[in-house]
């Protein structure tokens, strides 16, 4: 961008010494400039909303304009020491119901593990926001706030509620080419809606994450509450559809590269003694077809932030084991 | 002519030099060439020397100089050579005398013993003659008084018999003569022994000169020896079977031949009879005997000998042979990346003093490399640091005051793993392992409780064995391979773990274990009893342990799939070893010298 730039000035010095009017070459100039300006704003289309030095590295938090969920979406994202200077391989993480960018970044403490393993953190926001659809406030649980990760195929979300398509496309072409970002390294993990999400994406893309991991996700939506209200919602009645963001019916029909998956819970999690989460389904199935899984059922944890925080380090670790081979 | 005379004619002569510099000097003014042949200045053109060598003055004053420092240079080493000569002679003289002195001396002695021998004789044999006297003296008083007796007696006899033939009476008289006339014709019938009753002459015995007249002869004769003096050992002189004896002589006697006896120095205090004495005829004084035992102890002795005799022995020394070369213990020696813990045989009955360790790297090519000794050793193990990824041969010596033994054969050892072996000792009775040491198998016999040998050190509930490992805090990774069906304890525990308790229940041992439900596989990551639920949906048949003692961590991997299962994180305080144990019948592999893989150890 900034060549592009160079380059116009390097133009309009040649320019103005044909132009033998400066007031031409006035207008000249700034409409080169304002050229140069508009194409710098759409090829990049990221402007940094903030920046604050952390472990030696910076958390960002940039804005753009998304062509999948055609509104301005923001993500955050933690550059490791190591990227001022090489590439670094990225671990994209998928926040939970009613989450943003924001409560990864700040409740998680994932930055100092990022530092050293010399890891890239993108943490997207968990919908599209502020396109007016009505109905999207009414519940915590759908719509604004719970993308649940997939393309939608009903009305009125079909247009925006792309969250599959915006991680799983979108979001990496931008990180790659405007972040120091191993193209080649990429792992998934997340929390609750966005376990399932950081599940679903790697189940349906073989080979595409070096490895995936997932805080208390939830496992098998069509069979819970949650994911039934949500899918009935965004996909339609037909059940057949549903499958094909069920991380648990996924593992079943899964072949390919081999995973390693990572999965804690807590014990005293409500929400898995209210049946949402259901981990035992997810686990029989991949015990079924060889998926290697490690779940923990981390005693006296809950499904909060200070659980993730506890154990975000072996994630990381877990996922580093992979990355930086 | 001395040394200094020469000496001082020398001076002489340089001061006449220079003194003829002075006259060559003042004459100069005429004369201006010099002739070589003749050696003498002269005019240039002089019809006496036409044909002759002429130089200019100062190459002939140069040439003469040369020819003056060179005969002098000579006559300077004449004079060293004789200033030798004549110290030499002065030692000489010092030696001729001390000499002299010696052979007086030992005249003297000789001498003076013959002397003392004689006068002891002759103070005998006058003894002798003395006693002899007295001896005739006693006998012949003797005779003398018995005589008088026999007089006095006699004598009263006649004079009673006067009285009696004075006797008017007649009567009374033939009363008493008759007695008293018996009395007289007895008295006058016997005998008088008037032999002397001892002879008048001496008997003088021949004296016994015989080793008067010897030592006499002795005195032109040479000497017996004297005894010859035992050198102490010479280190490193003596092998396993032999040993380099030295002695010396500390006199100037003529020696023909030493004889030298050596004896086994045994300890064994039962046996009542020495061991026998062997000996050899020697003419140096050193010689080497053989056919000797291993690590034993020799008393030597050695006496000299010549025309005259045998001198006495000399003190006893005792030597020792090396000992024989001990046995590396392969299947009980473990390594790691930096360090090794060899362990040997004595080879040896008795003790030795102490071992020696050797170790060099072991070069691709058979080159030679630099090799590295621990020395002084007590015991028979040792533990070596070494550098990571190298091969090492070591080679152990056993040391006694003899010298080192041979090298033991060698052991190859590979820092580029962890390489231990099982503890058989520990293992519970019903455990059974492999003929190398790695495989163990629970088997699925009932062996009656009689029948199991249980000792402190064994497991006697949980079927159980441990391993060894390099006492160094350092990081250790081996694999173990198990049946689908093993149910089993796997991971580390401290040595002194309770052997009646099972391996993760107590906080002395942490362990992996695999319990196996007609519906499931369940896994648990035992330590003092307490598990984390933990669930694992791809069976680990090649399980991989990674100790680390600095970080305080003991991780498990499915070594298969690189996955990690889980991670104990605790302090250990002391050493721990590898545990492994069987719940119900199965078997279980181990694999050592292997290299942690990355993924392992980066922190």
């Amino acid at each position: 961008m900034r060549r592009l730039h160079e380059s116009r000035v390097l133009n309009m010095n040649r320019l103005t010494k044909l132009f033998d009017k400066p007031q031409m070459v006035f207008t000249y100039i700034n409409s080169e400039l304002k050229r140069s300006l508009f194409v710098y704003r759409s090829a990049m289309a990221l402007t940094q909303v903030s920046s604050n030095k952390c472990c030696d590295g910076y958390q960002k938090v940039f804005e753009h304009d998304s062509s999948e969920l055609k509104c301005k979406m923001k993500f955050a994202i933690y550059l490791p020491p190591k990227a001022e200077s090489s590439k670094c391989p990225v671990l994209y993480w998928l926040s939970g119901l009613t989450c943003t960018e924001q409560n990864f970044i700040t409740k998680a403490g994932s930055q100092q593990a990022a530092s050293e393993h010399g890891i890239i953190v993108v943490a997207p926001d968990t919908s599209p926001r502020g396109c007016n659809i009505e109905g999207e406030e009414e519940s915590w649980d759908f719509g604004t706030g719970a993308g649940f990760y997939v393309n939608a195929t009903q009305e009125p979300w079909k247009t925006n509620y792309r969250m599959y398509s915006y991680v799983t496309e979108e979001l990496p072409r931008l990180i790659n080419s405007n972040f120091p970002a191993d193209p080649e390294k990429m792992s998934i993990s997340g929390h609750s809606m966005g376990g399932h999400g950081a599940l679903i994406c790697a189940l349906k893309n073989p080979g595409k994450y070096k490895s995936v991991s997932a805080f208390a996700p939830i496992c098998n939506p069509i069979q819970c509450a949650w994911g039934q209200k949500a899918f009935s919602g965004y996909l339609g009645a037909d059940k057949s559809t549903w499958e094909l963001y069920d991380a648990t019916v996924l593992a079943e029909s899964y072949s390919g590269p081999e995973l390693d998956i990572l999965i804690d819970q807590g014990r005293d999690d409500q929400f898995l003694s209210s049946s949402q989460l259901l981990p035992d389904n997810l686990i029989a199935a991949c015990s079924k077809k060889k998926i290697p899984v490690v779940f923990r059922l981390q005693q006296g944890y809950d499904h909060s932030y200070y659980f993730i925080f506890s154990f975000i380090n072996d994630h990381i670790k877990h996922h580093a084991k992979y990355l930086n081979a | 002519m001395d040394a200094y005379e020469v000496r001082g004619r020398l001076d002489v002569i340089e001061e006449e030099e220079a003194a003829d510099e002075d006259a060559f000097v003042m004459v100069q003014d005429s004369p201006d060439v010099f002739c070589g042949d003749c050696g003498v200045l002269t005019v240039r053109g002089a019809a006496a020397h036409v044909s002759h060598a002429l130089v200019t003055l100062a190459a002939g004053a140069q040439q003469m100089k040369d020819q003056l420092s060179k005969s002098r240079s000579k006559l300077s080493e004449k004079i060293i050579e004789m200033e030798n000569f004549a110290s030499n002679l002065e030692e000489i003289f010092i030696t001729v005398e001390e000499n002299f002195g010696r052979q007086e001396q030992n005249l003297e002695q000789h001498y003076n013993e013959v002397l003392q021998t004689l006068s002891q004789r002759n103070e005998a044999r006058a003894a002798a003659l003395d006693e002899q006297k007295n001896d005739k003296l006693e006998r012949l008083y003797g005779q003398l008084l018995r005589c008088g007796q026999t007089l006095d007696a006699s004598k009263e006899l006649i004079e009673s018999a006067q009285e009696v033939h004075r006797r008017r009476d007649k009567r009374a008289f033939l009363q008493a003569v008759m007695p008293i006339m018996k009395r007289v014709e007895q008295f006058a019938r016997e005998e008088v022994d008037l032999k002397l009753g001892a002879s008048l002459d001496f008997d003088v015995p021949t004296t016994d000169l015989s080793d008067v007249r010897q030592m006499m002869e002795s005195i032109n004769v040479l000497p017996a020896p004297s005894a010859p003096v035992m050198n102490p050992q010479i280190a490193n002189s003596a092998t396993e079977t032999s040993l380099h004896v030295c002695w010396s002589l500390f006199s100037d006697d003529t020696v023909e031949f030493y004889e030298l006896y050596w004896r086994l120095i045994s300890d064994d205090c039962t046996m009542e009879t020495p061991q026998e004495v062997c000996q050899l005829k020697v003419k140096e004084t050193h010689c080497t005997v053989s056919d000797l035992l291993p690590n034993a102890q020799y008393e030597l002795w050695v006496t000299a000998t010549n025309t005259t005799g045998i001198s006495p022995a000399s003190e006893r020394a005792v030597y020792m042979t090396v000992p024989s070369p001990p046995v590396i213990k392969a299947r009980q020696c473990v390594s790691s990346l930096d360090a090794a813990l060899i362990r040997w045989d004595s080879g040896n009955t008795n003790p030795v003093e102490s071992y020696t360790l050797e170790f060099q790297e072991a070069s691709a090519d058979g080159e030679s490399t630099a090799t590295e000794s621990i020395v002084a050793i007590p015991s028979c193990e040792c533990l070596v640091q070494l550098q990571s990824w190298k091969r090492y041969i070591i080679h152990i010596r056993a040391v006694n005051i003899g010298g080192p033994s041979d090298r033991s054969p060698p052991l190859h050892i590979s820092t580029t793993g962890t390489f231990f072996h099982l503890l058989e000792d520990t293992a519970h009775p019903s455990l059974s392992l492999s003929a190398d040491g790695l495989t163990m198998f629970y088997l699925d016999e009932d062996l009656p409780i009689s029948h199991m040998t249980f000792s402190d050190n064994t497991f006697n509930r949980c079927v159980a064995v441990l391993g060894d490992l390099v006492p160094i805090r350092g990081q250790y990774y081996w694999e173990m391979e198990v049946d689908e069906s093993a149910e089993f304890r796997v991971g580390v525990a401290y040595e002194d773990t309770q052997r009646n308790s099972y391996l993760g229940g107590n906080n002395t041992s942490w362990c992996m274990r695999h319990i196996l439900t007609p519906s499931r596989h369940k896994y648990e990551f035992l330590h003092n009893g307490w598990t984390p639920d933990i669930r694992i949906t791809v069976q680990p048949l090649r399980i991989g342990v990674f100790l680390d003692y600095g970080r305080g961590i003991l991780s498990f991997y499915n070594a298969a799939l690189r996955q990690h299962l889980y991670t104990f994180s605790c302090q250990f305080l002391h050493y721990v070893h590898p545990c492994f144990a069987l719940d119900n019948p199965g078997a279980l592999t181990l694999c050592t010298g292997l290299t942690a893989p990355p993924y392992v150890a980066q922190p």
